[in-house]
């Protein structure tokens, strides 16, 4: 029994390393928001037009509309029965249980702004918290004599052919053909990341 | 939470102070558990004291399950952490050279300088050697520098280059640590007994 | 002196410990696994994303563009047929659905130049954005309004009315410079040369470094 001839340092030793553990758990704080899917799979989602819903579908019972905009915008005009929860509360504790109330039921949460790319980043953030039951309402409200006027429009619709209205104004100007301003576009040389920082290291003790 | 200095919780300026104060309690940790003899280092060898295989198995194994509790619970993110990179025979040659100074001076380069630390001359000519060695290796890297820096395999792990669940190759490490154990027991009780 | 108890329990020391080893590894094996999300805090990502700080107009843009700015990025996320009809000059094309691409991604992850991501509007440019920004990548921006925007305002500016302050006239006169430079020919100036615009070098990315590890010192 040499080891109890040291009785006092062992017990030392044991209490600090109980002391460590003890500390470690107390601090430890699981976030309360965390995210259940992951960006691979997020973006599987978004470049697949499912999640996008026109005005004129939304005539379902299991649909909850829901207004993304303050509540200013809210009081001067909404969709019928639309529910109000500013883009910047969509994580307070209250909202999350309203998604998460609806999720229970089965509903379907229609998210609208201003205009879709207002409805995003809700849409996005409470998809990767996993509420799979959201859709972006295509729609762009704006104001007429106080009068909310709500249209469909399709997204990332390009307005106008640039190339080509580049080409018809040159036509118009009847330039010469010219040296055409090319879009010069250089393959850039990239250092392909590495996973791991590679760094000499001595090793050794 | 992650590793403390990468994610900034930690400043980074102070990691040489923490390098100062983990070496400090390393070095007190080696010479407390009478690693500055050159007698009970070398005794792995010759099989009549096996405490070196315990002490650093078993700190081996300590931090593994550790770090993966961690890694479990959040505090710790075993994907940042600095996985040293993997030069195939630079390893092997630098190993069995390392082993050959270890059987024959009885120390390891850290255990030598806690030894030089409480005054063991025969510490500090072993000390005086390493310095030859780097010496030596520093004036003809050019003739090193192949073997140096080839077969270069990145900063591979076991759990990449096996393809296994780090979970698993954690319970058969625990398992290969108790039987070798048993083992050094064993052994250490057939041998006879140097007093020293 | 010494309690004889406690001698009789040490001494079963070590099959204790090793026993105690065997029930933690153990319990790794068996405890249920979960996929760990990355990511920064879905509370600060919000407040990153509802905030307008992203956003890059045109006329900055075009400015850039003109002034030839070597630390700046142009990334393209519409898909490939859209990026060859129409683009920025330089731009790089990564489409939203390749965006984690291993040899793409080196352009978002970067901590070297500004990247402005743009698509016809700025829907997929801002899903591209708060995606990259969960991941913690760095100094990315959003073209607002995007190419729709481009084409309105410096491609084909509006001619301001007669009773518009001096400014809109000056802001537009900048745009028509601007548009002439992005290859738009008006009649009045026909004889004038339009200066293409000049090569840029290729820009040499350099990888974000993972942050500092300590380099470990082996013990022996």
């Amino acid at each position: 029994m040499k080891e109890l001839e040291k009785t006092k340092r062992l017990s030392i030793a044991a209490v600090i390393s109980i002391l460590v553990v003890l500390i470690g758990l107390l601090t430890f704080k699981r976030p309360k928001i965390v995210y259940n899917v992951n960006a691979a799979t997020t973006i599987e989602k978004i470049t697949n037009p499912d999640y996008l819903i026109s005005l004129n579908n939304i005539n379902n019972p299991d649909y909850i509309l829901i207004d993304v905009r303050n509540k200013f915008e809210f009081d001067r005009g909404h969709l019928e029965n639309a529910i109000n929860i500013d883009a910047s509360e969509i994580l307070e504790d209250e909202n999350l249980k309203i998604f998460n109330e609806l999720k229970k039921d089965n509903k379907t949460v229609l998210l609208y702004g201003k205009n879709p790319n207002e409805a995003i980043p809700p849409y996005m953030l409470l998809y990767q918290l996993g509420f799979d039951n959201l859709k972006i309402l295509t729609v762009e409200n704006s104001y007429q004599q106080n009068k909310l006027v709500t249209k469909n429009i399709e997204i990332e619709k390009s307005v106008a052919d640039i190339n080509a209205f580049i080409q018809e104004s040159i036509k118009k100007a009847e330039v010469q053909p010219k040296p055409q301003p090319k879009v010069v576009s250089t393959p850039k040389k990239i250092v392909p990341v590495k996973k791991k920082k590679k760094m000499p290291v001595e090793g050794g003790c | 939470m992650g590793p403390l200095i990468p994610n900034g919780i930690i400043p980074i300026e102070w990691d040489s102070i923490i390098a100062i104060l983990i070496g400090i309690a390393f070095g007190f940790i080696l010479e407390s558990s009478g690693f500055s003899s050159s007698r009970k280092l070398a005794g792995v060898f010759y099989g009549y004291d096996f405490a070196v295989l315990k002490v650093f198995f078993t700190a081996g194994i300590v931090a593994l399950i550790g770090i993966y509790y961690m890694d479990y619970l959040g505090f710790l993110d075993v994907a940042q952490l600095y996985v040293h990179p993997t030069y195939l025979w630079g390893a092997i040659i630098g190993g069995v050279i390392m082993g050959v100074g270890f059987v024959a001076g009885g120390f390891c380069p850290g255990t030598s300088l806690c030894a030089v630390a409480i005054g063991k001359i025969d510490a500090i000519i072993y000390v005086l050697g390493i310095m030859i060695g780097v010496f030596i290796f520093s004036e003809f890297y050019p003739l090193f520098d192949e073997l140096y820096t080839g077969s270069f395999l990145g900063n591979i792990t076991l759990v990449d280059s096996l393809g296994v669940s780090p979970y698993w190759l954690i319970f058969i490490f625990a398992i290969i640590a108790i039987i070798a154990f048993v083992v050094a027991d064993f052994v250490g009780k057939k041998i006879k007994k140097v007093f020293y | 002196m010494i309690n004889r108890n406690l001698v009789k329990v040490l001494s079963f020391r070590y099959p204790i410990i090793a026993a105690i080893f065997l029930i933690l590894a153990g319990g790794l094996v068996l405890l249920p696994k979960y996929e760990k999300q990355k990511g920064i805090a879905p509370q600060e990502l919000l407040n990153k994303s509802t905030s307008p700080e992203r956003y890059i107009s045109t006329d900055q843009l075009a400015d850039i563009i003109i002034n030839q700015d070597p630390s700046y990025i142009f990334v393209d996320v519409r898909d490939e047929e859209s990026f060859n009809k129409y683009t920025l000059p330089n731009a790089v094309n990564i489409p939203l659905k390749q965006l984690f691409d291993e040899d793409l991604v080196m352009y978002l992850n970067q901590d070297q130049f500004d990247v402005v991501l743009f698509s016809n509007d700025n829907f997929y440019a801002d899903q591209a954005w708060i995606l990259c920004n969960r991941l913690k990548y760095k100094n990315l921006h959003v073209l607002k309004g995007g190419l729709n925007e481009w084409y309105n305002t410096i491609i084909n500016p509006p001619f301001p009315n007669e009773n518009m302050p001096a400014q809109d006239f000056e802001l537009f006169s900048a745009r028509k410079a601007a548009s002439m430079y992005f290859g738009v020919a008006y009649p009045e100036q026909a004889k004038k040369e339009v200066k293409a615009p000049i090569k840029t070098a290729p820009k040499k990315i350099v990888p974000v470094k993972k942050k500092k590890k300590m380099p470990v010192e082996g013990g022996c």
